[in-house]
């Protein structure tokens, strides 16, 4: 139990709660203790593990499902102007050297063009096959098309290379893929080894996956004097704002003149933080052609020059006692990045580790490919895949169950009862324990491994604290608002949720609305930051207008502030109650206005710092032709409290998608010879589709840690950590030889099954 | 895109008479013509659209000598779900048409538009590449680069695939062809709708310009003949064959005694495997046979640097089909 702090002179107040959850299931314990926090003064006290909810944790629907599904959304893409300008970028052919010269008059004068803009000056370097050089925006694609193909621009190559593992920096691989490079001496590991009951060494390799969001980066401009107004496909609305102020501060702009809106985004998964010179471009554009222009990627641009997950080789030795605890972790890692040699680093989970000697290293390597960009849980998934992997290995040296063997190792206690419900839910015993006949054509096999990620969100920005504006209106509809986007994870629902629970009225009668700078700040949508950092301040704020509600029903009714409940579609006392609608037509004409704070979370140690999961996978092999088919999976993940039940499943079973997909499927193929992405489309770089997916449950886990007045936790990122791992552990179950490099494509398989 | 002229004709007589204008393309369903000229691979000044002509371009019917008639426009879904096409002798192309892009692709996809495929070679299919496929550079950039999914026989200058998985079986069933051309009707063995000797210079067929395929025909099958189809890919969903076999046998007292074989997806051009047939003649089935047949069928496959997949996996696939073929 956490020990409660020393209370605050300026929140006198202590609060006890409670925190942790239920048992999962009968065979299990409620995990429940008493923690005292000191909310902030004025903030709505805090929700706990005993709160009875109405609509958080229901079934509520997607609040713009119906919006999306027929084509009333409209996205950055979808926004136009009578004189909407379509605008393209000239892409460097080469991967790497100097531009030498740029002639862009003649594109200039091609007809329908209103506007060119060199975003290289001459002698500037080119760093990948894709680098922008130059934009035009014109009447149609096709007229700014030929005008890209009027510009001249001359460039001086250089020697390139776009394969990591080709760079002098790169360790040496043996024919079967293992790293070959001796180890440097470090005692207490190499004692830890030498000690240790069965040990194991082994390479693990996973391949660039590029983001794919359907809606491809891009945005719409248009000016007005100094004022420029953004719709923007990002997950940085305010981001989007700061960058192009500063960036176009040329043009005496200013952040204040700015104006982003990010209503609906088609996915970013990390990619879309930054404004991009295509965002750039397209206000340059708009300004030199004093016409709205948009500018949205082509797929071919989206998956070269819009960043990807990059590719990681990773090789471990361990070792474990006679007990089957893990003694010894030696990792080292190498991250194949982009031209700029950054974002490789890879992590691990290191829960399983406990008291083992370990070690790590990590070294990124550059090679003249468009740079990684966060995606979805940087760099776990890659860990995960070959640490979880490694565990598989090592167990099944000691002849231990995959499963019993993380029970032994796992040091997070919350994973420990979800492992168990986990898999009795899947079946695990059974499964595990099934045998494929020798001479079987197809053959199956089931694996397992955690998720982890840690985030309970932030109280704002270096300047300001992020904030929510609730409107009770008259006619009793209620608006949640907050400047943030909602990149299709569900932070629209998230306000409307919420704002109906505190005030005790029907979802349907509430309007979450995101995506405009003019709405108070919020954070960029990364590391799953955004349902955790935004939660407490929409209650704030349907707090706050609750109470204002309550003072004109009290005032009306004649009687204390104290006696009136907003609850149940009522304001009232006990013997006098108003609907809540006809409540609302006390507010006259101007509706309730107030603003919601985003205060820090309480000091007390939380309950548990981040969020926990674990997933089983099933997979049928064909050993004829080496083919995958992932039949069978199931997550149990935490993301503390579970606002909106079906956006998280929805984000579970989404992460799981992606992770099938990243582990069978998705590879980057690249041109040494032209530095060219090879498959840069939705053909030939392999997505998994609707056939290839498996039966997908999952179990919401819903915690409460204590952390502030609501308690949510970040989901974006944890589910993608485990996928990958566990079905690669599941493929070496099926056909008893690890295939250690994803995608596990037919090939692969094939190599693993000669060499057993 | 760049601008063309639209042509939709009113009788195949209108279709036949704009097909023979130069710069012209000749489009079906258009699922892939499109994206080519979004790309600006293909700039033709004018577009034949057949699909007006459905009525005398669609369907399946059964003629008076048994042989089945396949219109050049019938969609890959008729064919899956037509009752004439129900039996064993077919089920290899029944299975091929049903393995086909996604519901929509077959919905929309035509049979004609199926055999007559653009390669899908990721350097003939960049605008930013200059091979030597349609004589736009130097050289084959597949042959030394990155040929994963290229051919690994039968190539001579350049080493495309054939993407079509309908070909296969057609040319196992005996299949010919009806087109059309000026006031000339023409109907040849299908195996001369692919080019002898496959070379870059030359499309994946032998159609000239302006020449309309109409009707595709199956010969009357015995009560004991079996189309079989398999194919190896990397994913269920919309996906091409890295490797692909459709075979045909009829079998007498327990013993083949009609074989043949060919496979897709190894070569510029569907290529029959008449050697590794026949010595499917006179034996029973057995997976020592069938492994042996599979080696033969590739026989002389030489891999290049990054396909020596193909070769145990289309071996598997040759297995799988004599198996479905045998069952």
């Amino acid at each position: 139990m956490a020990t409660p702090n020393t209370p605050n002179p300026n929140t006198p107040r202590a609060v006890e709660i409670t925190v942790g959850y239920k048992a999962l299931s009968p065979n299990q314990k409620d995990r429940l203790e008493k923690i005292e926090v000191n909310p902030a003064e004025g903030d709505a006290p805090p929700w706990d593990a005993l709160t009875e909810y109405q609509t958080v944790g229901t079934d509520v629907d997607r609040t713009d499902g119906m919006q999306k599904a027929t084509g009333r959304a409209k996205y950055a893409y979808d926004i136009s102007f009578p004189d909407l300008q379509q605008a393209m970028i000239l892409r460097a052919p080469i991967a790497r050297g100097i531009l030498k010269s740029l002639y862009l008059d003649e594109a200039r004068a091609m007809p329908g063009i209103s506007a060119v803009v060199a975003l290289k000056k001459d002698g500037s370097k080119i760093r990948l096959v894709g680098d922008a050089v130059a934009a035009v925006s014109g009447k149609t694609l096709d007229m700014v098309r030929d005008a890209i193909e009027k510009i001249r621009a001359d460039y001086e190559a250089e020697q390139h290379n776009v394969d990591y593992l080709m760079d002098e920096e790169a360790p040496m691989l043996d024919a079967n893929g293992q790293l070959d490079e001796e180890w440097d001496e470090d005692s207490k590991v190499d004692k830890a080894l030498a000690d240790a009951t069965h040990t194991h060494t082994g390479t693990y390799r996973t391949e660039v996956q590029t983001h794919s969001s359907l809606e491809t980066h891009g945005n719409t401009c248009r000016w007005d004097g100094n004022n420029l107004e953004v719709w923007a496909s990002t997950q940085a609305t305010f981001g989007v704002q700061g960058e192009l102020a500063r960036g176009l501060g040329a043009h005496n702009v200013k952040v204040e003149s700015v104006d982003v809106h990010a209503e609906f985004v088609g996915g970013g998964f990390g990619s879309k933080f930054s404004a991009g010179i295509e965002g750039l471009a397209c206000a340059l554009l708009a300004h030199a052609a004093k016409l709205p222009v948009k500018l949205m990627l082509d797929r071919h641009e989206e998956h070269t020059a819009a960043g990807n997950r990059p590719s990681a080789l990773m090789q471990v030795r361990g070792g474990i006692d006679k007990n089957g605890k893990i003694t010894a972790w030696d990792w080292r890692s190498f991250g194949g990045c982009g031209y700029n040699g950054r974002g490789g680093a890879v992590r691990y989970p290191n829960y399983y580790m406990g008291d083992a000697a370990t070690r790590r290293k990590h070294k990124d390597i550059a090679c003249d490919t468009d740079p990684a960009r966060s995606m979805r849980a940087p760099g776990y998934p890659q860990g995960w895949f070959g640490a979880e992997m490694f565990l598989d290995e090592l167990a099944a040296k000691a002849s231990m169950d995959p499963l019993a063997f993380r029970l032994k190792n796992d040091s997070e206690a919350m994973r420990l009862d979800q492992w168990q419900f986990a898999a009795d839910k899947f079946g695990w015993d059974k499964a595990r324990a099934k045998k494929n006949d020798a001479n079987a054509r197809y053959v199956t096999g089931v694996g397992c491994a955690s998720a982890r990620w840690g985030q309970l969100g932030r109280h704002g920005g270096r300047r300001q604290s992020y904030g929510v504006t609730c409107r009770i209106h008259p006619d009793g509809m209620v608006e949640a608002r907050n400047g943030s986007q909602d990149i299709g994870t569900g932070l629209k629902t998230v306000l409307q949720i919420l704002t109906a629970e505190e005030l005790g009225i029907p979802a349907s009668r509430v309007r979450g609305v995101t995506g405009h700078t003019s709405d108070p700040l919020g954070p960029a949508s990364g590391g799953s930051t955004t349902t955790p950092s935004i939660a407490p301040a929409v209650r704030h704020a349907a707090f706050l207008a609750k109470n204002k509600l309550i003072a004109l029903v009290a005032a009306h009714l004649g009687v204390p502030e104290g006696d009136v409940t907003c609850a149940n579609d009522k304001v009232g006392t006990k013997n006098a109650k108003l609907d809540f609608t006809e409540a609302c037509k006390l507010v006259g004409q101007t509706p309730i206005e107030v603003h919601g704070e985003r205060y820090p979370n309480y000091r007390d140690k939380p309950f548990h710092p981040g969020v926990c999961g674990a997933q089983f996978a099933e997979v049928r092999v064909d050993t004829w032709t080496g083919e995958v088919q992932v039949t069978r999976m199931f997550g149990i993940q935490d993301c503390g409290l579970v606002i909106a039940k079906k956006l998280a499943e929805s984000q579970v079973i989404g992460a799981m998608i992606q992770g099938v997909s990243y582990a069978v499927h998705e590879q980057r193929i690249m041109d040494q010879r032209s530095g060219r992405m090879l498959n840069g489309d939705f053909l030939r770089y392999k997505i998994t589709g609707s056939k290839d997916l498996p039966d997908i449950e999952c179990h919401m886990h819903s915690v409460a840690n204590g952390h502030n007045n609501t308690g949510a936790a970040g989901l974006g990122e944890p589910p993608s950590t485990a996928t990958a791992a566990a079905i690669g552990n599941a493929v070496f179950h099926a056909i008893g030889a690890p295939v250690r490099h994803i995608p596990i494509t037919p090939e692969k398989v094939l190599a693993a099954i000669a060499s057993k | 895109m760049k601008p063309f002229s639209y042509v939709v004709p009113k009788s195949l007589d209108e279709a036949k008479a704009a097909a023979a204008q130069p710069n012209t393309l000749i489009k079906g369903a258009g699922l892939d013509i499109v994206d080519r000229m979004k790309e600006r691979l293909q700039t033709p000044a004018t577009i034949v659209n057949l699909l007006p002509l459905k009525d005398e371009l669609k369907g399946i019917t059964v003629e008076a000598d048994g042989g089945i008639r396949i219109g050049a426009l019938t969609t890959l879904t008729e064919i899956e779900n037509h009752e004439a096409l129900q039996g064993a002798q077919f089920e290899g192309l029944v299975g091929a048409a049903r393995t086909t892009g996604t519901p929509q692709v077959r919905n929309r996809g035509t049979i004609a538009g199926n055999i007559l495929q653009f390669t899908r070679c990721w350097y003939v299919r960049s605008e930013a590449f200059h091979c030597l496929h349609g004589g736009r550079g130097p050289t084959c950039l597949a042959m030394t680069g990155q040929n994963r999914y290229h051919a690994v026989m039968g190539w001579s200058d350049c080493v495309r695939v054939h993407p079509s998985n309908l070909a296969p079986p057609l040319l196992t069933l005996d299949a010919e062809y009806t087109t059309v051309i000026g006031k000339e009707t023409r109907r040849r063995k299908f195996a001369e709708l692919f080019p002898e000797e496959p070379r870059a210079e030359n499309p994946e067929h032998t159609l000239d310009d302006g020449e309309i395929v109409t009707a595709i025909h199956i010969p009357q099958q015995s009560k004991n003949a079996r189309c079989t189809y398999a194919e190896s890919r990397e994913k269920q969903s919309f996906d091409w064959a890295t490797t692909a076999c459709a075979i045909r046998i009829v079998m007498a007292g327990g013993k083949i005694t009609e074989a043949s074989m060919v496979l897709g997806a190894v070569a510029p051009v569907p290529m029959p495997r008449p050697q590794a047939a026949a010595m499917l003649i006179g034996k029973e089935p057995s997976t020592k046979l069938f492994r042996r047949v599979a080696e033969k069928a590739f026989q002389g496959a030489a891999p290049l640097a990054h396909n020596a997949f193909k070769l145990p996996i289309g071996k598997a696939v040759v297995r799988d089909a004599l198996e479905q073929a045998t069952r």
